[in-house]
């Protein structure tokens, strides 16, 4: 196996003669000159850079002698080479060869998409440095520019197993030309989302919302070329994530934001967020179908076979509405008044006469009454009381989730993250609720449509299955509701909230 | 890789089978546990081991010191050493005495995803240590009825012994179609109870090039009858 490179250059960053090298070389090796060829190099991630956070590069080289993908580990530490064919990206890891490689980067990848994140042409020359047995004992890897524009040629020395000292010997050979070591380049990106700052908590509350919303507009932005694309189903997830902040923010902020936010954008955004609704459920199902599959008691996992076209012919349909829409002038027009109206209200927030709430002030009054209209609907909710309550009560859990977001940079760390954490343990047992019942509806108007489409009895028994099982998980997490309201309403959770509230 | 007979085949099978695993990308590890050292010499890395299997086995170096990379990607040589042939008696100063190999290998195991050993032809402490350490043994068989005997006392001497076993995949090596004894035998095999692999590794010369070449044979060539049977034969025993 290869191992740890060293990488050398021209003092110059210039030219790197071919022959020079050779000749240092061979007065110790014989040395195998392998033909000049083009190399492509495609390095691969997922758009959120999972790989980069898990150590990872992969590589997808492609010579004229076959294409190669080349995973490596940080620190140089184990490489894992496999040739591949006929690859394109974007695709999921299943597209990947089965093997240690699909091991080691599935599990990162998951539901995300492996996409180009660079792409460059590099001429390239290895050479073989072999001892008087033939058996290569270093190789020499000599990468040049394909244009000018690109990084300056270098020579990288790649050390074997076991052969340490002639790597060594041979990077000697070549520090004798006058090279000098280069640093590799480590992450000269800049990371996606920038760590949220703490904020003075006496800044006017628009300043701090302001600031908030324009980088949920960045994720919108973002998001979008690979929606559009239908790369992965994470980026209609991000976009609504965003729509969603976007909306609560606005909510949040009415006591210091002019009126036109809540005439205007309110509903617009509303508006983007349940265009999207259609396809973002359908795509669920279909990453919960396999998971439904293993409910099944009597029914054949095959039977539901045809609910799984089902939902891919309706995603194709939804999906063509959606794209027809994002792509339309309306929708770009939204995206650029949008980023107007946010620059406005940068300039006037200095306006002198303008009612001036603090952020701090802000953020105590908006998560304490959230906090308090949670309370009291928990209370509210007794054995009997209607599914409608408890959808209420999820929503009323969101808004407090928001305000806790939101406000993260101008309330204390600490009790904050122990707070998103008890509501989150409530969050999940009405979710899970919310979600059986909204599936079973979703599932009986899929079966009724299919059935007027004519499909099997045993589909529409398997289907009725799921709904059976999506019902008794329903019971479930009803059962679940007290014990983790409970967990949320008890003192010391109340003490915490009181302190996020700016209340001693 | 064990029979205890010699010449049947052992060493060209690791070698190239431990050729295409690393092909896939898997990373791979070939032992050489015969003295005598044909798969070293096959990869041309010096058949030498610093304190020989005594220094290995004592646990005095560890294994990872005594690894060689191939020119192969993704494929890692533990030569051969001289002093293997008195490996036995090494192990046999051990505390856990057949199960030693198999202690050392962990040491080595996060680093790859398939190891083979090439088993000297005997019956010896090494072997049951191989025994021990194995999910797979392979064994390469003559088509002779002689050879099947052996064949189904191995299954019946991995049968009786303790702990974790292999399991034992028989595959016939050297096979000449042409003879009549060999086609009989191939023919009449009881594929029942035990395994034996459908592909059949056919005596070639090209095979027998290996050692001259100094390299597997899907490495010089490719496209070679030889080559599409390993390939064939890896098909049907590499781990999924
Ligand atoms: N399928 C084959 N066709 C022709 N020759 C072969 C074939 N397999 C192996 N040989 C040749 O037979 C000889 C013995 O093979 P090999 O070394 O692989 O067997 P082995 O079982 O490892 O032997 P040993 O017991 O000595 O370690 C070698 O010269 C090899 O080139
Ligand atoms: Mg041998």
């Amino acid at each position: 196996m290869t191992s740890a490179t060293r990488t050398l250059q021209a003092a110059d960053e210039g030219r790197l003669e071919l022959e020079a090298i050779v000749a240092a070389l061979s007065s110790q090796y014989t040395v195998f000159t392998g033909p000049k060829q083009c190399v492509r190099r495609a390095q691969l991630d997922t758009f959120d850079r999972r790989l980069r956070a898990a150590g990872l590069t992969l590589e997808h080289q492609r010579l004229a002698a076959g294409e190669m993908l080349i995973l490596r580990r940080a620190g140089g530490a184990t490489t894992v080479a496999v040739p591949v064919t006929g690859l394109q990206w974007p695709a999921l890891a299943e597209v990947l060869p089965t093997g240690p490689l699909r091991e080691a980067i599935a599990p990162v990848t998951g539901i995300r998409a492996l996409m180009v994140t660079s792409d460059e042409t590099r001429r390239l020359r290895r050479l073989e440095l072999h001892n008087q047995d033939g058996k290569t004992v270093a190789r020499v890897e000599l990468d040049e520019p394909a244009s000018a524009a690109a990084a300056p040629a270098r020579v990288s020395v790649r050390t074997l197993r076991g052969y340490d000292n002639q790597a060594r010997r041979a990077a000697r050979l070549l520090d004798g030309l006058g090279l000098h070591a280069v640093q590799d380049s480590e992450d000269n990106e800049p990371t996606l989302v920038a760590p949220m700052s703490r904020t003075d908590r006496e800044v006017p509350a628009s300043v701090l919302l302001t600031a908030a919303l324009g980088d949920f507009l960045a994720a919108i932005r973002k998001n979008l070329p690979g929606l559009l694309d239908d790369v992965d189903i994470e980026f209609l997830h991000d976009f609504r994530v965003a729509v969603r902040r976007t909306r609560a923010t606005l909510k949040l902020g009415r006591p210091a934001l002019p009126e036109v936010m809540r005439s205007r954008w309110e509903p617009a955004f509303k508006g983007l967020g349940d265009m999207t609704t259609p396809v973002r459920d359908l795509d669920v199902y279909e990453l919960d179908l396999p998971t439904m599959r293993g409910w099944l008691v009597a029914a054949d996992p095959a039977d539901l076979e045809p609910l799984a076209a089902h939902l891919r012919r309706r995603r194709t349909a939804q999906r063509r509405t959606l794209e027809r829409r994002l792509r339309s002038v309306s929708f770009g027009r939204l995206v650029t008044e949008w980023e107007k109206e946010l620059a406005q209200l940068a300039d006037t927030r200095d306006d002198a006469d303008q009612e001036h709430l603090s952020a701090g002030l802000l953020a105590d009054r908006s998560i304490s009454g959230a906090y308090q209209r949670v309370a009291r609907g928990g209370v509210a909710i007794s054995g009997d009381s209607p599914a409608e309550d408890l959808h209420q009560l999820r929503k009323r859990c969101k808004d407090l989730r928001y305000a806790l977001e939101v406000f993260a940079p101008v309330v204390p760390e600490v009790p904050r993250k122990r707070a998103v954490t008890d509501l989150k343990g409530l969050q999940d047992v009405l979710g899970r609720f919310q979600d059986s019942e909204v599936q079973r509806q979703a599932l009986r108007g899929f079966a009724e449509e299919m059935m007027a489409a004519g499909t099997s009895a045993g589909t529409v028994l398997a289907m009725g299955e799921l709904i059976a099982h999506l019902d008794a998980e329903q019971h479930r997490a009803r059962e679940e509701f007290d014990g983790a309201f409970a967990r949320f309403a008890r003192p010391a959770s109340q003490r915490m909230m009181h302190r996020l509230g700016g209340r001693p | 890789m064990y029979n205890i007979k010699g010449g049947v085949g052992k060493t060209s099978t690791a070698v190239n089978l431990a050729y295409l695993s690393a092909r896939e990308g898997r990373r791979t590890l070939l032992w050489d546990l015969d003295p005598q050292a044909a798969a070293t010499y096959l990869f041309r890395v010096q058949a030498r081991v610093k304190g020989g299997g005594h220094a290995l086995v004592s646990r005095k170096r560890p294994l990872e010191a005594a690894l060689k990379a191939t020119d192969f990607d993704n494929l890692d040589l533990l030569p051969a050493d001289f002093s293997y042939r008195n490996m036995d008696l090494d192990l046999d100063e051990t505390k856990k005495r057949t199960r030693r190999l198999g202690q050392l290998l962990d040491s080595v195991a996060d680093d790859y995803d398939v190891v083979f050993l090439d088993c000297p032809p005997s019956i010896s402490l090494v072997s049951e240590n191989v025994l021990h350490a194995s999910d797979t043994l392979l064994v390469p068989l003559i088509p002779a009825t002689l050879s099947l005997r052996t064949f189904e006392q191995l299954i019946r001497f991995v049968a009786d012994s303790q702990g974790s076993r292999p399991e034992v995949v028989g595959f016939f090596s050297m096979a000449d179609r042409r003879k009549r004894m060999h086609r009989d035998v191939i023919d009449a095999i009881p594929r029942d109870g035990t395994r034996v692999a459908d592909t059949v590794i056919p005596a070639l010369s090209i095979i027998e090039q290996m050692a001259e070449r100094r390299a597997p044979v899907p490495a010089f060539a490719p496209t070679s009858r030889a080559a599409l049977c390993y390939e064939q034969l890896w098909a049907e025993v590499r781990p999924t």
